[in-house]
């Protein structure tokens, strides 16, 4: 095993969707799967190594459909890496696309207990902290209304807040901060600081101000690959030069 | 911690092979005891749901069974003779014996019919989060339980009402229970995960359900028949369950050893070929939802 400080270590990690021509195809592979392969595969992510040491935070950066969210899906243990290894200690909160995994129906109080249960917290632990959540939220008595009245910013908030007093050692942050207002955005930008003293981040974004400002690595990911790994300054520099030179690939959502 | 290569979960210590068969048996109750809050949660919501919506959720919940006891007892009040050749002891018990046979196939076509499309009800669930998927059968089974319990409680409160007696073989109730959600539970895996990729197992279902109530033992009684039809009753599992429930409600008797235990065999095999099954589809589920 490696050193004791490192929280996640990837090696020559890929991940292949199944394509099915059509739904039937599909049934088939579940039933005689074992006989014949109906699908073809497409690789979103082909082959990524890299270690995270525990207080680092560490950007992903790459154009719409690179892989990095497959990447950081599997990193939450939602997809199943197809080969290589992978090895995360601690707890994660997933940030991933806030608030879309609300239940609509239910309550804002109905969901953060499911939601704090489904990210490992105790129910007396939820309870404890319910009030705090709320606050941070700034949702009020919004909170037994059901999801379906919130606002998308509502939404985000509240998953927000309840992955902030997860007390996790790594957090992930996908690009679903963009919709909160420029107050709650500072808020959690101020949050997510003060996280890094103890914790692991894990950070995706478009804007390069949020990468320099809270991340001291940035890892550049490419047509399921890594292309860079290094300062973010450097990085971001060479991904925007990248961005204007070489033309939207079209064909980079074939299957092989 | 996480530990995976190649798609397979890396397990560090060594285990010799009879360890390993043992957790894997143990594992879906292990699993369900970790995710205890998610499934007291979700569980909570959705009677929530059903109970709150309506200002008399609960009197609905009780009236439907009552009005289908009360039903039977019109039509059949007059019939001297049960289905099993049994001399009826007062006018009610052919009403009471198909109505405990109804509450199992009831409980039964529930699942039957909602288990294809449960995971896609909760799929903004599966789709983001680290949601334990096999856990949702285990939630609908429960919830569907709350209200053969409540069809039970009418049934026995009818029974001691109408004709005054009540029998000692009820404290077994939770041996017929407890195996009959086990079945439930792994057909509901099976389905579910089948479900989740072809709507046919919907339609097959909706097709299968109405056919097998007659095939099953609900309105009459398979000891009018041959033996050799009488065995291959018993392969369609809910004739055991249907029984068992008859004698230890209505009929105030033991059920038949062999019945019982070929009943906890099918149970067992369902529930552990449910789980084998959706484990194994788990992460194209994932992918496909």
């Amino acid at each position: 095993m490696s050193s004791s400080d490192t929280v996640i270590r990837a090696r020559n990690l890929g991940k292949a969707y199944q394509l099915y021509a059509n739904r039937s195809e599909w049934s088939k592979q579940v039933l005689f799967g074992a006989f014949h392969t109906y699908y073809r595969s497409f690789w979103a992510l082909k082959d990524v190594t890299f270690e995270v040491k525990r207080g680092e935070s560490v950007a992903l950066i790459g154009r719409n459909g690179c892989g990095k969210s497959t990447l950081l899906q599997v990193i939450c243990g939602i997809l199943r890496p197809t080969r290589g290894e992978l090895w995360v200690r601690g707890r994660i909160a997933p940030v991933l696309a806030l608030g879309s995994t609300f239940d609509l129906e239910s309550t804002g109080r109905e969901n953060v207990m499911i939601g704090g249960a489904v990210l490992g917290m105790r129910r007396p632990e939820v309870l404890a902290k319910f009030d705090s959540i709320v606050d941070f939220a700034g949702v009020g008595e919004f909170i037994d209304q059901p999801i379906k009245h919130y606002s998308t910013g509502m939404r985000a908030r509240l998953a927000f807040a309840l992955c902030a007093h997860l007390e996790a050692d790594i957090l992930i942050v996908d690009e679903a901060l963009a919709v909160g207002d420029a107050a709650f955005q500072r808020k959690c930008m101020d949050w997510i600081e003060g996280f890094r003293e103890h914790g692991t981040l894990l950070f995706v974004s478009h804007a390069k101000a949020d990468v320099m400002r809270l991340c001291r690595r940035a890892i550049w990911i490419d047509d399921g690959r890594i292309r860079e790994d290094g300062k973010p300054v450097e990085v971001v520099r060479s991904y925007a030069r990248a961005m204007e030179t070489e033309p939207d690939d079209m064909k980079r959502f074939t299957a092989v | 911690m996480l530990h995976i290569v190649d798609g397979e979960v890396v397990v560090t210590e060594k285990r010799r092979a009879l360890t390993r068969l043992l957790r894997w048996f143990g594992e879906p109750m292990r699993s369900a005891w970790h995710h205890r809050d998610l499934i007291m949660a979700i569980l909570r919501r959705e009677l929530n749901e059903r109970f709150k919506g309506s200002m008399a959720g609960w009197v609905w919940a009780i009236v439907a069974p009552f009005l289908a006891l009360a039903t039977y007892t019109i039509a059949f009040s007059g019939v001297v003779k049960l289905p099993n050749q049994v001399e009826a002891t007062s006018q009610f018990d052919y009403a009471l014996f198909i109505f405990g046979g109804l509450i199992a196939y009831s409980f039964f076509s529930e699942m039957a019919f909602r288990g294809p499309s449960l995971l896609h009800e909760y799929a903004h669930f599966i789709k983001q989060t680290m949601f334990p998927a096999e856990m949702l059968p285990i939630i609908s089974t429960l919830r569907a339980t709350v209200y053969v319990l409540i069809g039970l409680v009418v049934m026995l409160a009818a029974q001691i009402a109408l004709t005054g007696t009540i029998h000692w073989t009820l404290i077994l109730l939770p041996l017929w229970l407890v195996p009959f959600l086990a079945f439930l539970i792994g057909m509901t895996w099976f389905l579910s995960a089948l479900g989740a990729f072809t709507r046919d197992a919907a339609y097959l279902m909706m097709t299968l359900a109405p056919i097998l109530m007659f095939a099953t033992p609900v309105f009459w009684s398979i000891d009018g028949f041959s033996p050799t039809v009488r065995l291959l009753m018993y392969l369609n599992p809910l004739t055991g369950f249907i029984e068992i429930i008859r004698h230890l409600t209505v009929l105030g008797t033991l059920p038949r050893l062999p019945v019982v235990a070929w009943t906890l065999m099918l149970s067992l095999v369902s529930f552990y070929f449910g789980f084998w099954f959706f484990r194994r589809q788990r992460d194209r589920i994932a992918d496909v939802i």
